[in-house]
């Protein structure tokens, strides 16, 4: 998130897309219920009519995987009626920036595509440039290769009645939507926009979050109270283990992680082809350099370019379908689940639990006995005694059962203090951890081969004994003054010499001298705006709106009072405000550099124009699986995505399948289920496994609410109760009428509360940047199963 | 006596999360009920003796050809002229001095006179078994958390609602909050209305409906039963009386069949003879 | 340690214009009296510590009463400015991880082809763990690859850890690269 809950309160409106925060992050809608007092909108936009939206002053319908094609339409309606922020837009965006002459938009597909390996070369998505190497701006916004043109041009396309055509939603639900949102772009009102898995698990989730962040930017409502773009996170520290880096892809604190190829092969290499020249990020090496000498220690020297050879180098995508695919080819040999439940939880389950039965040796740490752990159980369906992976399933402690942090949607880092001893014989994570580490290094301690000698280089001095000194943990993640031995009060004091160390650069400073962890801070007097600044730590440098310098205009006075973070105090020399300034302190708008408030960016403003995978402008395609095909282009599908062929990942037709189906979750269980299908009072509320669909549908299929019902799709087919509601509607699609059904992603046959898993439904396809799985939109069928 | 409090519920606040009920679960160590699925998002028909409160869920197309989906915390009304407090036979349902309507699970015998006569369906009977395996019965509902009241704080439902749809409060000023609510909602929900009985004297759960009372499954007109009254003023004196039993409910076991009659209701449960 | 560590009447006097107090000013109540003649709650004399949700991201503060060795109640921290004492249904029930019968208490073993789970020590788990993993880690070690040094093995995955504390996600990523995992993923992808 770029602000934060209480934030919310600030709000013009509110548009919720992709996600259904009154069901899946219920304290958002305190905050939103005071923005509605005060007279802000809610406005849900969902194929299903939620709790979300009985809340909502506006609802509309879409089908699922069509966001672009909705928010294309709302960002010509924004350009048509002229309702953007024209001055943030000039000034704080890179909409006057002019594109090279050779590139282009054709048919779907942007220049430089390669069919063969379905990836684009960037080459021709590039700025004019001065000879300084600064970006050729027009201001006006009116040269023809500007990006607010070629914008325009771009969303021309998606005019209200294609765009309807293909979303589905009723022509007036969709004007209301533009409208309401649309008059935040008015100087003196914010908007935000909310939302979840519904916008990134798609094949084209990463350019759903872009289309998301252009409208905000051409309607000037980031860096604002009440605006920005918050993505909710559906778990309490899946924020803190992204920052910390259990993705293939990163180091801690968004470093990217090196790989096998020349540009990486040294860490010169590696900083030379990885550090833009300009923003905030050209302080990468200092950041890398830090991490490796708090993993390395002494062990990592100048002379060694600090043990970066041992940090292990991929050569291929190592994302969560690929990792399954590798275990079900049997290249995997023994996994690690931490909390975790990836047989009820990830895309195509019934592979994923197939691919378990590969493995030589699985260690599941958990609260419970989960299907995961106990995939090789006969009532998982399979035969025990063919089944040859060793189980080790070790009981952790719960949350509140041993000391640690974590970190909020909003970026703000809590501190959770041990209440009572872990049940039983359970043992908290980090002992985990720390003793397995403890006894490979017992056995690697007399070894110097290969593989024993990056493993004996790796520092690890958290305590003697089983129990690691927790505050230990947290110094090195803050970092020290390697000269002094002194813990850093900032990241603005990480050299890339080795005099320095940080476990995770964004985190430096929440530790800043001995004793005193603000993830502690529990002092909650609002220090204006809301943003309780004594109230835990927020990353970074405890700033709780991101990009905030854009709240103000090129004098560093707020656009508005009505909506003031930060303003530059001439008389002081300084930002002041509500917040800590997401600038350089001291820099004035009139300093060069200073009405550029995007500083993490190389060209310190926002972009309307920026490359992904699939392109530097969001377009739309149809789901891997839909049941009609793209109106916009002949490209179907993200011409991007990697496509698993063979039995991995089958798909179905709407020939077959004509039936749209989303997965989704209740408020009452959480994730897989694992945890709150455990306990009773949450079993009780909702104790069993259905679908829910309309009432037209289920008159055409005979089906009455309660039925049993059987859905099925190309990779499975799963039991369930019908829930017949008016909450969903069937949909006009290219003139046809199109159905759309939905269903709980969170049970499995343990616990309480059981039912079939919906995920042995949904396919093993992700996006083209992310990987995330495809779980919102797949094309399924409906019979009763009498 | 102390001022009389309320609880205020807005279900237009409400976005259904249902926290209230498992805080009453959790303040109350209340079991759970594993239910049959019901066909909505709806996880108990009505409350129970182990389940203090539901929240009632409601598609409704309204006046305007848009759908509204309902939801509604309830549970125990604590009316002011409670026909279970009349009704039972032992004494053992009282008001307390914050208004509210208790069963002393001491005195109680388990007849089930109060939840035959409750206007609202929100008594409930469980069965027990004492150590000789004999069984008996009491009556249970919601207390409005008398015993947190008791030490200045709020019913564990308000206390844990994070849209303020609960409030607990001064009766008048959350009369006023109420009317004032309904006249801010009026535009999206014209039936918006006020829910404080007069029939059983008012109530000390008030709501703002943004539909008629019908909508949610509510009584319209709740009353408290002729049977009731009937009994409290006249019955229930002469039989103490006659027979100076504390065991009224023999007495009522004689003459219930008569006098209690629920509209409504046709059945009616065993009279109720144990006495642990 | 735990640096509030209040009982809930110690609670209710410090904790400033938090709604439990709130509520016995606007009741105009004597705290002090009505603590004399009431029968004792619950959670009089239980230990309250605040925690943060284990569920979604919102981050609400919790305090968990705890007397006699287990959890008699939870309920919303009224100092977080995240909910202000509020929960939703799942956040009410976290009461429950604690108290459910089904928490794992004892390290479970399912040895190749068996039917069943046998208790096994903590220490024979450890040892056995990192003989495996040494195994594994050992036959398919790779130090260069077409010229690259590459110092990982992908025979091992690590899955998981949105639900760890972020000291715990630190030493999970530390101990995974430095035996040179390149499959280590978790629930953000998912």
């Amino acid at each position: 998130m770029t602000n934060h809950w209480s934030d919310l309160q600030n709000t013009d409106c509110a548009l919720i897309m992709g996600g259904n925060p009154a069901e899946n992050h219920p304290i958002s809608f305190r905050w939103l219920t005071k923005a509605q007092e005060k007279g802000g909108k809610i406005v849900s936009v969902d194929p299903r009519f939620t709790r979300t939206s009985s809340k909502a002053d506006v609802y509309a319908q879409l089908r699922s995987g069509t966001d672009i094609a909705f928010m294309g339409g709302m960002i010509k309606y924004a350009i048509d009626n002229e309702l953007y922020h024209k001055d943030y837009v000039v000034n704080y965006t890179n909409a006057p920036f002019i594109l090279k002459e050779d590139y282009k938009f054709n048919d779907g597909l942007f220049s430089g595509y390669d069919e063969a390996t379905r990836k684009y070369d960037r080459t021709t998505w590039a700025f004019e440039t001065n000879e300084d190497g600064t970006p050729k701006q027009d201001k006006t916004l009116k040269h023809p290769r500007s990006v607010f043109q070629l914008m325009k041009q771009h969303y021309n396309r998606y005019d209200v009645d294609t765009v309807i055509s293909v979303t589905g939603t009723p022509k007036n639900d969709y004007l209301k939507v533009c409208e309401t949102f649309c008059a935040t772009g008015q100087v003196g009102k914010s908007g935000t926009i909310m939302y979840a898995m519904g916008t990134t698990q798609h094949t084209v989730g990463s350019q759903n979050v872009r289309a998301f962040g252009m409208i905000q930017l051409l309607l000037g409502n980031i860096g604002l109270p009440g605006g920005g773009i918050n993505a909710m996170r559906g778990e309490s520290n899946v924020q803190g283990s992204t920052d910390f880096a259990l993705l293939h892809h990163l180091l801690p604190g968004y470093v990217g992680t090196p790989t096998a190829k020349p540009q990486h092969a040294t860490l010169a290499d590696y900083n030379a082809n990885e550090t833009p020249a300009a923003g905030y990020w050209s302080n990468k090496p200092k950041f890398l350099v830090s991490m490796l000498k708090a993993w390395y220690g002494d062990n990592a020297t100048k002379a060694n370019d600090f043990a970066y050879d041992y940090l292990p180098k991929g050569n291929k995508n190592y994302s969560h379908i690929n990792l399954f695919k590798a275990m079900y080819e049997g290249k995997i040999e023994g996994t690690f689940l931490f909390g975790t439940n990836p047989v009820v939880g990830g895309p195509n389950a019934g592979k994923e639990k197939e691919a378990l039965s590969n493995l030589k040796w699985l260690v599941a740490v958990d609260l419970w006995e989960t299907e995961s752990a106990a995939f090789w159980q006969k009532e998982a369906g399979g035969n025990p005694a063919e089944i040859n992976t060793e189980v080790f399933l070790l009981p952790a402690a719960s949350s509140y059962e041993k000391d640690g942090s974590v970190s909020n949607s909003s970026r703000w880092m809590q501190y959770r203090w041990k209440a009572i001893e872990p049940k039983g014989d359970s043992l908290a994570d980090l002992e985990i951890i720390h003793v397995l580490v403890q006894k490979l290094k017992e056995l690697y301690k007399n070894e110097n081969t290969a593989a024993a000698r990056p493993f004996n280089a790796l520092s690890w001095n958290f305590g003697e004994g089983h129990h690691p000194d927790i505050d230990l943990v947290c110094k090195e993640i803050n970092g020290y003054d390697l000269k002094t031995g002194k813990l850093l009060p900032t990241f603005g004091a990480l050299m890339d010499d080795g005099t320095t160390s940080s476990g995770n650069w964004i985190y430096t400073g929440f530790y800043p001298e001995e004793g005193k962890n603000r993830a502690k801070n529990r002092d909650n007097v609002d220090t204006g705006g809301g943003n309780y600044l004594n109230w835990a730590f927020a990353w970074p440098a405890n700033r709780r709106i991101l990009y905030n310098r854009a709240s103000a205009d090129l004098n560093g006075k707020p656009w508005s009072k009505e909506k003031a973070v930060i303003w530059w105090d001439a008389a002081q020399a300084k930002w002041v405000g509500n917040d800590v300034p997401d600038f350089v302190p001291i820099k004035a708008p009139s300093d060069p550099g200073g009405n550029n408030p995007f500083i993490m960016l190389k060209d310190g403003v926002g972009g309307l124009f920026a490359p992904l995978n699939e392109g530097p402008f969001p377009e739309h395609y149809e789901p891997f699986e839909s049941p009609a095909s793209n109106v916009f282009s002949s490209q179907e599908l993200n011409p991007a995505v990697e496509i698993h062929e063979g039995d991995f990942n089958l798909k179905g037709d709407a020939s077959k399948y004509p039936i749209v189906a989303t997965t989704y979750r209740v408020t009452e269980h959480w994730q897989s289920g694992s945890m709150t299908r455990n306990q009773e009072w949450l079993s009780e509320l909702v104790g069993h496994m259905f679908i829910e669909l309309s009432e037209e549908l289920a008159k055409e299929k005979g089906i009455k609410n309660k039925d049993k019902v059987i859905v099925s799709t190309a990779r499975g087919e799963i039991t369930a109760y019908a829930m017949v509601t008016k909450r969903f509607k069937p949909f006009i699609i290219k003139g046809e009428k199109v159905h759309h059904i939905g269903m709980p992603w969170h049970f499995g046959y343990k616990g309480y509360a059981t039912g079939d898993t919906a995920n042995h439904l949904t396919p093993h396809i992700g996006d083209a940047n992310t990987t995330i799985p495809e779980y919102k939109a797949f094309l399924c069928n409906v019979r009763r199963a009498d | 006596m102390a001022a009389e409090y309320v609880k205020y519920v807005d279900v237009t606040k409400c976005d259904g999360c249902r926290a209230c009920m498992v805080a009453c679960k959790n303040w109350n160590d209340l079991p759970a009920e594993p239910q049959d699925f019901l066909g909505t998002m709806q996880s108990h028909a009505n409350v129970s003796a182990d389940t203090w409160n539901v929240l009632t869920f409601v598609e409704h197309e309204n006046s305007k050809g848009g759908l509204d989906y309902l939801f509604r915390h309830s549970s125990c009304y604590h009316c002011s002229d409670a026909a279970c407090e009349k009704v039972c036979p032992e004494n053992a349902i009282s008001y307390t001095e914050f208004g509210t309507v208790v069963i002393d699970q001491d005195t109680c015998v388990g007849c089930g006179y109060c939840v035959q006569n409750c206007p609202f369906d929100v008594i409930s009977l469980k069965e027990y078994k004492d150590k000789n395996g004999k069984e008996y019965r009491k009556a249970h509902k919601c207390t409005m958390c008398t015993d947190r009241l008791e030490e200045g704080l709020q019913p564990a439902c308000v206390t844990t609602c994070h849209t303020g749809a609960m409030e607990f409060g001064g009766k008048d000023a959350m009369i006023e909050k109420a009317e004032e609510r309904v006249k801010e909602i009026k535009d999206r929900y014209p039936n918006a209305m006020v829910y404080n009985p007069e029939g059983v004297g008012g109530t000390h759960t008030i709501y703002v409906l943004a539909e008629r009372p019908s909508v949610y499954g509510m009584p319209e007109n709740p009353k408290v039963p002729t049977s009731a009254v009937l009994w409290k003023d006249y019955a229930q004196p002469i039989g103490k009386m006659m027979i100076g039993a504390t065991t009224m409910a023999v007495v009522g076991a004689f003459i219930s069949n008569k006098l209690f009659n629920k509209e409504g209701n046709g059945t009616h449960e065993d009279g109720g003879e144990s006495d642990e | 340690m735990v640096e509030i560590n209040l009982n809930r009447r110690q609670f209710l006097k410090l904790s400033g214009a938090t709604a439990a107090t709130l509520a016995v000013v606007e009741l105009g109540f004597n705290e002090k009296e009505a603590y004399a003649k009431s029968k004792e709650l619950k959670i009089a004399r239980a230990t309250v510590t605040p925690t943060i949700c284990c569920f979604c991201g919102v981050g609400c503060g919790i305090l968990v009463h705890t007397k006699d060795n287990t959890v008699v109640y939870t309920e919303g921290d009224p100092d977080s400015p995240v909910n202000e004492g509020t929960l939703c249904s799942k956040g009410t029930t976290i009461r429950q991880v604690y108290t459910s019968e089904k928490r794992l208490t004892k390290p479970l073993y399912r040895a190749p082809g068996s039917d069943k789970w046998e208790e096994k020590d903590w220490e024979w788990m450890y040892k056995t763990i990192a003989q495996r993993t040494k195994e594994t880690r050992d036959k398919t070690f790779v130090e260069k690859e077409n010229g690259f040094t590459v110092n990982k093995t992908e025979a091992i995955a690590s899955l998981g850890g949105a639900a760890l504390d972020n000291e715990e996600t630190y030493l999970l990523a530390k101990m995974m690269r430095g035996l040179g995992v390149v499959y280590l993923e978790h629930q953000a992808r998912i």
